[in-house]
C-alpha cells in the first residue's frame, strides 16, 4: 500500500514538479481562457450582426420599400447559408480548414484559433439572440410602433432590453460550452490546457496525472462559471418583479 | 367628406392569395369628435379593420385617408401619422421593464423631443385624471388589469392624438374592472375625442357611441345611431347577433 502511494507521488513529481512542468498547465489555462474569451467576443459581434439581419428580415421585409430591400434579402440569404454550414459541420473540421487552408500563411496559431472558434460560436450566438428577440411578446413591438416609434427605436428601447433577460444566461452558457470546445485547439498547435497535458504526457511517458489534472481544471472552471451564471439568472429574475 | 378625419375606401385584407378575406371592401368615414363603435361576431374583421387604421395590419388594397393623406401609400412616413393616432390594446401592452411614468414619457421624449420635466408633469396630470398619480413609479406588474388599461389609455394620450383607437379594451379584464376602464373612455368621449372602439360592451356602445357599425365576414352590414342599430335592426345577421349578445 505504502509503495502504491510512493509511486503515485513519484509520478506526480515527474509530471508537474520536475523541470517545472506545472508551467505547461498554467500556460494552458491562460491560453484556454484567452482563446475562449476572444472567440466569444468575436462570436458575439458577428452573432449580433447576423441576428440583426435575420430578425429585421423576418419582421420588416414584407413592408419594406426602397433600395435597401434587395440587400436585405441577399444578406439574409448569406446568413442562412452561414448558419447551415457552420452548424452542419464539426468544429474540428472547421478549425482544420481555417488553419491549413484559409489562414495557411499565418504563423499566429492563437489568432487562427480565435477566428475559428469565433466564427463557429457566432452561428450559435446569432440564434440565441434571435430566439431572445422572438420570445418578446409581439404586442410590445406593436405598442411601440403605435406610439409612432420607428422600427429601430422600438427594437432599441423596448424589445432588446426585454430580450436581454433570456439572452444573457444562454450567452453565458455558450461561453461554458466554448470553454470546453477549445480543447481541440491543440490539434493546430495552440498550447491550450489539453495540449499542455499532452506535452507533459509526451515528455514523461505518463498519462495518469496530466490527464486527470486537466480534467479537474476544466471541471473547476466550468463549475465556477456555472455558479456565476446562476447568480446572473437570479439577479435577472429579481428585476422582473 | 372633407370633415372626415378618417376616410376608408375599398379596404381589403386577403390572406393566402384571396382564400381568406378578413376585410372584403370596407368603406367608412369617421368625423371629428365622433365615437364609432364597431361590433360583430368574432372573426368578422372588426379588429383587422381597426388595426388597419394605423397600419399595424397592412391592407391588401384600398385607401385609408387620414386628415387628407392616404397613409396606405408606401411613400408616406407612417410613423409621423401614428403619433397622431393613439391605440389601446386588449392586452394593454405596457412596457414591463419601465415604470408607469417611463411608459408614458418614452414617446414624447423620443419623438417630440419634449423636455423631461414637461413630459413628466404632463404624464402626472394625466395619471391624476385616471386616479393613478400615486402609482407613477410602480412597474406594470404591480398593477391590476384595470389599472394597466387606464395607464395604457393615458400613455396614448401623452402624444396628444387626434384619434384614439381601442381594440377590445375590456375583453381581457376581470368583470369588476371593466367599469373603471369604461368610465375613463366615457370621460374621453365627453371631452370631444374622436374614438373608434371595437368592443363587446353593448351598454357602452348604446350610451356613448355616436354611431354603431355592425360587421360580419369582412364587410360592414349595417350602421347607424345606437337607437337605430339596437332598436330597429334591419339585416338578419344583425338581428341574430343581437339576440345572442343582448
Amino acid at each position: 500500500m505504502q509503495e502504491f502511494f510512493a509511486t503515485l507521488w513519484r509520478d506526480f513529481h515527474t509530471a508537474f514538479i520536475e523541470d517545472n512542468r506545472w508551467k505547461y498547465i498554467v500556460e494552458g489555462i491562460q491560453n484556454t481562457l484567452i482563446l475562449t474569451f476572444f472567440a466569444l467576443v468575436l462570436g458575439v459581434v458577428l452573432g449580433v450582426i447576423i441576428a440583426a439581419v435575420r430578425s429585421t428580415y423576418d419582421q420588416q421585409y414584407e413592408r419594406m420599400t426602397g433600395p435597401a430591400k434587395p440587400f436585405l434579402a441577399v444578406g439574409n440569404w448569406i446568413c442562412k447559408v452561414y448558419l447551415t454550414v457552420i452548424r452542419g459541420t464539426p468544429s474540428m473540421v472547421q478549425i482544420l480548414i481555417i488553419f491549413f487552408i484559409i489562414m495557411a500563411s499565418s504563423n499566429n496559431k492563437m489568432l487562427c484559433g480565435i477566428i475559428a472558434f469565433g466564427i463557429n460560436s457566432a452561428a450559435y450566438v446569432a440564434e440565441i439572440i434571435r430566439g431572445g428577440i422572438m420570445s418578446v411578446d409581439p404586442g410590445q413591438n406593436e405598442a411601440g410602433r403605435s406610439l409612432g416609434l420607428g422600427y429601430v427605436q422600438t427594437m432599441w428601447f423596448i424589445v432588446i432590453p426585454q430580450a436581454f433577460k433570456s439572452i444573457l444566461p444562454a450567452l453565458a452558457n455558450e461561453f461554458i460550452v466554448l470553454l470546453k470546445e477549445t480543447a481541440i485547439a491543440g490539434y493546430v498547435g495552440v498550447t491550450d490546457l489539453t495540449r499542455g497535458a499532452n506535452i507533459i504526457r509526451g515528455v514523461t511517458y505518463q498519462s495518469f496525472w496530466p490527464l486527470l489534472a486537466v480534467a479537474g481544471v476544466y471541471l473547476i472552471m466550468v463549475m465556477f462559471f456555472s455558479w456565476l451564471v446562476g447568480i446572473l439568472e437570479r439577479r435577472l429574475k429579481k428585476s422582473e418583479r | 367628406m372633407s370633415d372626415n378625419i378618417i376616410q376608408v375606401n375599398g379596404l381589403k385584407k386577403h390572406y393566402n392569395g384571396g382564400e381568406i378575406r378578413a376585410l372584403d371592401g370596407v368603406e367608412i368615414g369617421i368625423k371629428r369628435g365622433e365615437v364609432v363603435v364597431i361590433v360583430g361576431p368574432s372573426g368578422s374583421g372588426k379588429s383587422t379593420l381597426l388595426r388597419s387604421l394605423n397600419l399595424l395590419e397592412t391592407p391588401t388594397e384600398g385607401a385609408i385617408i387620414f386628415d387628407g393623406v392616404d397613409i396606405n401609400d408606401k411613400k408616406v412616413n407612417i410613423n409621423l401619422h401614428r403619433q397622431r393616432m393613439g391605440m389601446v390594446f386588449q392586452h394593454f401592452n405596457l412596457f414591463p421593464h419601465k415604470t408607469i411614468l417611463q411608459n408614458m414619457t418614452l414617446a414624447p421624449l423620443k419623438l417630440k423631443k419634449m423636455p423631461k420635466a414637461e413630459a413628466e408633469a404632463k404624464a402626472l396630470e394625466l395619471l391624476k385624471r385616471v386616479g393613478l398619480e400615486d402609482r407613477a413609479n410602480a412597474y406594470p406588474s404591480q398593477l391590476s388589469g384595470g389599472q394597466k388599461q387606464r395607464v395604457a389609455i393615458v400613455r396614448a394620450l401623452c402624444m396628444d392624438p387626434d384619434v384614439m383607437l381601442f381594440d377590445e379594451p375590456t375583453s381581457a379584464l376581470d368583470p369588476e374592472m371593466v367599469g373603471e376602464v369604461l368610465d375613463v373612455m366615457k370621460d374621453l368621449a365627453r371631452g370631444g375625442m374622436t374614438m373608434v372602439v371595437v368592443t363587446h360592451e353593448m351598454g357602452f356602445a348604446r350610451e356613448v357611441g355616436s354611431r354603431v357599425v355592425f360587421m360580419d365576414e369582412g364587410r360592414i352590414l349595417e350602421e347607424g345611431s345606437p337607437d337605430e342599430v339596437f332598436g330597429n335592426p334591419k339585416c338578419d345577421r344583425l338581428k341574430e347577433f343581437l339576440a345572442k349578445v343582448l
